[in-house]
């Protein structure tokens, strides 16, 4: 009876670390590894750089459905002169010497069965800050989801905002 | 079933001129291209698992040799007052404040009660998941999901080209007028059978064509009030 207790007290256990282990794998802001280290914050926030705005690079976000992700020729248009010592930066001249694109690991995205057709467009047009979905990104050195976008999220922000929330504006 | 409460969103409605259609059935290709509809097979088909979200019924009239075919084109009717929407216990179908009848796929759980309650038979279920020979799936339109095994499907009036048409419009800061939203069906009809457009606004051709004396509605007497208006064929 008593080794028995014993057993089932040790199982238990294992079973709630492992159980905390997933939470906290989880609750981990999802930051995959880039091709390239690319930093947001040494080119929107540090006082002596660049600073650019978020549409510089993610130029199709008030155009279309997609933020788009920039063409390296753009990178190039400063880093053929600019830094061009750092390794990171030789990485970059080397796939454009290659005339390859980086493979970019999407940080934000739906899951394809969540069936959402979002768009960019009328929710910059509706000035929603790119940080109110994205994050603190311009002071992020590398790349995160911070945000969760579950249906709730998406929905409690239509509520406040009174626009629609009839399931044929993003699902179809 | 709810009340249908005013409004001033577009209330999409469409007229097929049966004068016209000549059964060439290119609407029904055009519907499964752009809605990623998919093709069973044989095997299925004699198992009444066919995907349609629009068919062409025939009608032969008179004895040979003098006889007469009608054809009917048959959709999803939208019908105001939608006898599949309240039998489904998940409100995955339900209206939409634009007068569509909706289908959301993700809140489907699959009881088929809303196929049974649909007198216009239109609904098609999703007995497995489907297979588009290499490279058919390239093909898919990415506008519109590839619906999964289990759940239910059926016409949604192209909803995505009316929200392309409506997002149009608004960023021209006008309203929704003739010629902004063509489904796949009216926009490929040779004969030009089909017109398309928002009912409420009584410019728009559907709103004229709807008072013609030719005016009728499938099954109308069972109070289903449909989107869809037929004009029969003259003398
Ligand atoms: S494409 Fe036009 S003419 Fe051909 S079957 Fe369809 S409605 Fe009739």
């Amino acid at each position: 009876m008593k080794r028995g207790l014993k057993i089932f007290l040790l199982v238990g256990v294992a079973i709630l670390i492992a159980v905390w282990l997933a939470w906290r794998a989880a609750s981990q802001p999802v930051a995959p590894d880039q091709p390239i280290a690319y930093n947001h914050w040494q080119h929107i926030s540090k006082p002596d750089g660049p600073q650019l705005d978020c549409d510089f690079c993610h130029e199709y976000a008030d155009k279309s459905a997609h933020a788009t992700i920039p063409n390296i020729t753009t990178c190039m248009g400063c880093h053929e002169a600019v830094k061009t010592d750092s390794p990171e930066v030789q990485k970059l001249a080397a796939y454009a010497q290659r005339q390859e694109q980086p493979k970019w690991v999407r940080v934000y995205f739906f899951d394809p069965e969540a069936d959402v057709f979002f768009s960019h467009k009328p929710h910059v047009k509706a000035n929603i800050a790119c940080t109110d979905c994205h994050g603190n990104v311009p002071q992020l050195q590398k790349m995160r989801r911070e945000v969760k976008h579950t249906m709730g999220w998406c929905i409690e922000c239509h509520r406040q905002r009174k626009v629609s929330i009839d399931c044929y504006v993003c699902h179809r | 079933m709810s009340e249908t409460t005013p409004t001033n969103k577009p209330q999409w409605a469409m007229v097929i001129d049966l004068d016209r259609c000549t059964g060439c059935e290119a609407c029904v290709v055009a519907c499964n291209v752009e809605n990623n509809v998919a093709t069973v097979g044989a095997e299925e088909a004699a198992k009444g698992r066919t995907i349609n979200w629009i068919r062409i019924e025939r009608y032969f009239e008179g004895e040979y040799p003098d006889v007469r075919v009608k054809f009917r084109p048959v959709m999803c009717q939208h019908c105001e007052e939608a006898p599949c929407e309240p039998v489904c216990p998940v409100y995955a179908t339900y209206h939409t404040d634009e007068g569509l009848n909706a289908q959301v796929y993700n809140r489907c759980v699959g009881t088929r009660y809303c196929a049974n309650n649909c007198p216009y038979t239109v609904r098609s279920f999703n007995f497995f998941d489907h297979v588009w020979d290499a490279p058919l799936q390239k093909a898919w339109n990415p506008e519109v999901s590839v619906r999964s095994r289990g759940v239910m499907e059926k016409c949604t009036f192209c909803v995505q080209r009316i929200k392309a048409g409506e997002a149009k419009a608004k960023d021209e800061n006008r309203d929704v007028k003739d010629g902004d939203v063509t489904p796949a069906c009216v926009q490929t009809c040779p004969t030009k059978a089909m017109y398309f457009g928002n009912i409420a606004d009584p410019t728009s051709e559907v709103a004229k064509l709807s008072k013609s004396s030719r005016a009728t509605k499938l099954l109308e007497d069972l109070g289903t009030k449909p989107k869809v208006i037929y004009l029969n064929e003259g003398e």
